[in-house]
């Protein structure tokens, strides 16, 4: 589904080159759960930038269903992520003027051929446990049933694939655990494949493929046990 | 829609005094575009009238507005000039005389001499809200704004000139019967009271110095003639002509007249224009800077949207549609105010002064137009801003 090549994104600080990513290559299979973890300027978040088609590379290759996203635009790179790309934030990053079905639905009208509509948005809220909250805005809102929306949205234009930025790192562990089990429940029922990027050992305990990077490259890829990857 | 609208009230006052800028532009142009409008409304029907025939008057004079006196018998001398259709004589005396009126958007009330028939040849024809045409000396006809000042209709009686405070015991007065109301024209018949040409040369002579009027003849004597060309002929050179072969009388070229009329039309339209655009000019910075705050404010909600496939142009379209639904806003409201303004200032206005606004569906047009593209221009800058920020850097922004 997702084939990266020799993935590199480098940053010029003064005089010193950062390589936020050097060498990255790895391929996503459509329904797989990844957690990609690693200490903190380790290059996770630049990898999902990259993976979201956020970011140009410095050098290397993303393919996407098929598609070289090196040459592509950057709106031609818009309308692929709202094909084909669900994100959420760990600030949840829901638009404060919007209640929460709305939120849910605004990727739909970026798409140019929407695959969900207002019944859909309502089927995703009231599978997050959100049936009676979709007047609500984000700030009537508490930190787990934002971030619920914020699943709820990433899934609505059916995308084929969940980017996760540290999703459970700004609420509490019970908060985490609900989350954790709604994207893996999404995960499976749905067929999206989501790869998060966490600190969160208990999240990643419930990927089944677990992508450690360092120093900007990919140092164990595999279907572990937590300790072993020893976030 | 809904989503422009809350962005909007998420900053109440600063919403509030960005629509009031565009608010207080487009009233200002309203209010100039309809003093403009009733003017060149006003000039457009002279220029009509006057394309249309030789205004001949006293050779001392400037050939259009009279002041002089001419005798009658020059009818037949201007009659046999090659060209000429017809011949009208004329007078037009002040219905206030001895009143003092500096300033005025219109033409002072006045009494004319009236033959039905120059409605043939005129340019500018008139129409009766109600009665008919004089058919006697003591009748007169009314134009609208006339006969509404002084709250006249068909069968009234009416005394004119009218007196003023100051006059002296032997002012004369006569007393008409009103036989008609024109319907309003937006320019000179308006504020006129038409009898017929012998009535007119009694008036004409009571306003001589009172030296002069015991040795004057008043049935010898015009103010001036409204000359017809045939078919076909040129009036500028039908002017020359009658310069040329009648002694004593001056004929003016209409296209000088016409020409003065729209000059003068063209510089009050500037003045008025230029004054509201400043108006606006500053409406639309007030846009500028509203915008660009609202970029400033949103940077992480534009990463979002861009994160989750907005495109460039969905992003410029957002804030281009907000900016502009702020100038359409205030063109809508502006418009309004503008337009109440016009008709309580018009409202309140003494009769005898007429309306000073004419607000036209054009002109509504032009306001709420011209304020949705001030809107939408103000807001290409931020808007173009906001479509090229860059998304990681923008949804990682405070």
């Amino acid at each position: 589904m997702i084939q990266v090549e020799q993935l590199t994104k480098h940053y010029t600080q003064g005089k010193n080159v950062v390589r936020a990513l050097d060498g990255v290559s790895l391929g996503i299979e459509k329904g797989e759960f990844i957690a990609v973890v690693g200490r903190s300027g380790s290059g996770k978040t630049t990898m999902l930038d990259a993976l979201g088609l956020l970011l140009r590379p410095t050098g290397g290759r993303i393919v996407v269903d098929g598609t070289d996203t090196t040459r592509l635009s950057d709106d031609r790179k818009a309308r692929l992520r709202v094909d084909k790309i669900g994100f959420i934030f760990q600030e949840y990053n829901l638009l404060p003027t919007l209640n929460a079905i709305e939120n849910v639905m605004l990727p739909l009208q970026y798409a140019r051929h929407p695959k969900g509509d207002r019944e859909w948005a309502r089927t995703l809220l009231a599978e997050v446990g959100l049936a009676d909250r979709m007047r609500h805005r984000p700030d009537q809102l508490s930190g787990g049933e934002q971030q619920r929306v914020a699943i709820a949205r990433s899934l609505v234009n059916r995308p084929s694939l969940v980017l996760g930025d540290e999703p459970t790192g700004a609420v509490d562990t019970e908060t985490s655990d609900q989350l954790a089990a709604i994207m893996r429940r999404m995960n499976v029922q749905h067929g999206v494949t989501f790869v998060i990027v966490t600190h969160d050992i208990d999240l990643a305990a419930k990927a089944d493929r677990i992508i450690r990077l360092k120093d900007g490259k990919v140092v164990a890829d595999e279907t572990a046990a937590l300790e072993a990857v020893a976030v | 829609m809904t989503q422009i609208v809350r962005n909007l009230t998420r900053r109440k006052l600063r919403s509030f005094l960005t629509i009031s800028g565009i608010v207080i532009g487009i009233v200002a142009l309203t209010t100039m575009g309809a003093l403009a409008n009733n003017f060149n409304a006003l000039l457009d029907g002279g220029a009509k009238y006057y394309a249309g025939y030789v205004p001949v008057a006293d050779a001392a004079s400037n050939g259009v507005t009279g002041g002089g006196v001419l005798p009658l018998s020059k009818q037949g001398d201007i009659a046999s000039v090659s060209g000429v259709a017809r011949v009208f004589p004329t007078i037009m005396v002040a219905a206030r005389p001895g009143a003092l009126q500096v300033v005025s958007f219109g033409v002072p009330d006045y009494i004319g001499s009236y033959d039905p028939e120059e409605d043939n040849y005129s340019a500018l024809k008139t129409s009766f809200a109600s009665g008919g045409n004089v058919t006697a000396s003591g009748q007169i006809v009314l134009g609208s704004s006339f006969a509404r000042e002084f709250n006249k209709k068909i069968g009234d009686t009416i005394l004119l000139p009218v007196k003023s405070a100051d006059a002296t015991a032997d002012f004369v007065q006569h007393s008409y019967t009103v036989v008609g109301v024109l319907e309003p024209t937006l320019t000179a018949p308006d504020t006129g009271a038409f009898v017929n040409l012998a009535d007119a040369q009694q008036l004409f002579k009571e306003q001589l110095p009172v030296a002069l009027q015991p040795t004057f003849d008043q049935t010898k004597y015009v103010a001036g003639f409204d000359v017809y060309g045939t078919p076909g002929t040129n009036l500028d050179q039908l002017a020359d002509r009658i310069n040329a072969q009648v002694s004593g009388v001056k004929a003016q070229r209409p296209s000088v007249i016409v020409q003065a009329l729209k000059d003068g039309g063209a510089l009050f339209t500037e003045i008025t224009t230029a004054a509201a655009l400043l108006a606006l000019i500053i409406g639309g910075l007030a846009v500028i800077n509203t915008m660009i705050m609202a970029v400033s404010e949103r940077v992480r909600e534009i990463g979002i949207k861009k994160a989750i496939g907005a495109t460039t142009r969905a992003v410029m379209r957002e804030f281009l549609l907000e900016s502009s639904f702020i100038g359409l806003l205030g063109g809508i409201v502006g418009f309004g105010l503008g337009f109440a303004v016009t008709v309580l200032i018009n409202a309140s206005l003494p009769a005898a002064q007429g309306d000073i606004f004419l607000v036209t569906p054009g002109l509504a047009a032009l306001c709420v137009g011209f304020a949705l593209a001030l809107g939408t221009l103000a807001g290409i800058i931020p808007a173009f801003r906001a479509s090229r920020l860059d998304p990681v850097t923008a949804l990682r922004a405070n």
